[in-house]
């Protein structure tokens, strides 16, 4: 009987503490709710405002982002356009062009780091203003976004095991070769194009994996993710990068008819203008890659 | 280089661990309120819970994730969540509140169900109201039955909450993958598992235990 007692009291403490718990799970959901309506008023009061001139609502993107201070930009760790320095703040390339944009426009930069696959579905959520990481400017991109036009340039090579790179000296030596590429990158579309047999992965690091464990014979990536990690002091000494197959240009990503497109557009020729974009350029040893707007 | 990657994956596991509570917290009484809906004799409640069971039990955790967190913004044109971790850990946190209490609620219904009749019978002729024959009678039974299908479904959540990087919420398989982008570094992805292992380890041991504490009377 004692023990039945002891049990039951346990098992009322426990419930006790569910209790607790559940009422302090719906506490942290109204935090950020309750946050969330004072930021947000301002914003939602800009286009209804803006009512009557319905065909303006699209407009009304850049003062919104003006109105709750913050820019928020989707960004995905990537050397050396996205990284972290040692004190854990977002540098880069883009970084350091993101936070000069944001400023040109009055507001702050925030970088939220974010699954690739579902750029998109950020964007338009609008859990994210901008898609600022190296983003190859490929049909896909350029039909689900109002991207900017070209800031960078970038290839994509192919890489294999080091002791069989003499083998292929050309891409028509490269045919009958099992090819891991990047599900949607521009890399797959330079594989197919070439009419390489081709394996889809999820990351591009997947598609090196495999070349590495052999389940492929070579890959195509971009040629800034080939230098960062294959060769001497990476995980991939073994390999390296051998054939250009295509280039390619990185542009940044905004919402479909956003009318950040044209800030940035803007910010981006000035920039330019006074020397900026090639000063960010020289210190990530990209000054040979950046365009002219 | 070992102390940095140690130090993030901690860190992740840090978070993972606040999602595995968090929804346990959540959903073992969330269940037993499913499990009372889905048992009620009045058919204009029972419906309706097991239409909800039907779809969150058939329908992938992942794309419940996605539908949480961006289908506000995407579909009422609101993102109340905003761009910050609280919205994606709080969106993260329903999800599988909800998903994990659908499932503790059939097993809570089998466990319910199977307490012979015949003891609520007896306690009705005991004189007996229904409250007391519930605590009384049926609820330590009750749990005695449902610990290791509970616990299953506990091991299970250990590995489950890795989906929660779909909607960019930050722990330890996150954090390792993010080591094979910045770094070119592919052990840290592989040494998550220890952190998996260890853990699911921990609580079957713990699992154990309270069976074992539970073995003095017989159903």
């Amino acid at each position: 009987m004692k023990k039945i007692c002891a049990l039951l009291l346990a098992l009322s403490m426990l419930f006790a503490l569910a209790a607790c718990g559940g009422s302090a799970a719906p506490a942290a959901t109204e935090a950020p709710a309750a946050e969330e309506p004072a930021a947000e008023a301002p914003a939602e009061e800009a286009p209804a405002a803006e009512e009557p001139a319905e065909e303006e609502a699209g407009d009304s993107d850049l003062s919104a982002i003006q109105a709750k201070g913050t820019l928020v930009v989707g960004i995905t760790d990537f050397e050396p356009m996205d990284y972290k320095d040692e004190n854990g703040e977002w540098i880069g390339f883009d970084a350091d062009l993101a936070k000069a944009f944001a400023e040109s426009i009055g507001v702050e930069a925030e970088f939220i780091e974010i699954d690739w696959d579902n750029k998109v579905f950020e964007l338009d959520a609008g859990s994210i203003d901008c898609v600022w990481n190296g983003m190859t400017l490929t049909p896909e991109v350029l039909n689900t976004m109002s991207c900017s036009a070209p800031y960078c340039d970038n290839s994509q090579v192919v890489v294999m095991k080091a002791d069989a790179a003499d083998q292929y000296p050309d891409v028509e030596s490269l045919a009958g070769l099992n090819f891991a590429v990047e599900s949607g990158s521009a890399g797959e579309a330079a594989a197919t194009d070439n009419g390489f047999d081709t394996t889809a992965v999820t990351t591009q690091a997947d598609a090196l994996m495999g070349v590495s464990a052999g389940t492929s014979d070579a890959c195509v990536i971009d040629l800034l993710m080939a230098q960062a990690m294959t060769g001497e002091g990476t995980s991939y000494p073994e390999l390296t990068a051998t054939l250009t197959l295509t280039s390619e240009q990185y542009g940044v990503g905004f919402r479909q008819g956003s009318d950040l497109l044209d800030a940035f557009t803007q910010f981006y020729a000035d920039a330019y203008a006074d020397g900026t974009v090639q000063n960010i350029a020289a210190t990530y040893g990209l000054e040979g890659s950046v365009s002219a707007p | 280089m070992f102390q940095t990657v140690l130090l993030s994956l901690t860190e992740g596991f840090g978070k993972t661990l606040e999602i595995f509570a968090l929804t346990l917290l959540g959903a073992l009484p969330l269940g037993l309120i499913i499990a009372f809906g889905s048992m009620n004799r009045f058919k204009i409640i029972s419906w309706p819970v097991k239409l909800i069971i039907w779809v969150i039990r058939g329908t992938p955790l992942m794309l419940q994730l996605i539908i949480i967190y961006y289908g506000p913004g995407l579909i009422l044109g609101n993102n109340w969540w905003g761009s910050g971790a609280s919205g994606r850990f709080t969106a993260a946190m329903i999800a599988f509140i909800f998903n994990y209490a659908c499932y503790f609620s059939e097993i809570y219904r089998g466990g319910i169900e199977g307490v012979p009749k015949g003891q609520r019978e007896a306690g009705q002729v005991l004189g007996m109201t229904n409250t007391q024959i519930f605590f009384r009678v049926t609820l330590l039974q009750v749990v005695k039955r449902i610990i290791p299908p509970i616990g299953n479904e506990v091991i299970t959540l250990v590995k489950d909450t890795s989906l929660a990087r779909i909607i960019s919420v930050y722990e330890i398989i996150w954090n390792g993958q993010a080591f094979i982008k910045s770094q070119g570094l592919i052990w840290p992805l592989f040494f998550t598992g220890l952190y998996y292992l260890l853990f699911s380890g921990a609580l079957t041991l713990l699992l154990g235990w309270v069976e074992k504490k539970l073995d003095y009377f017989k159903v």
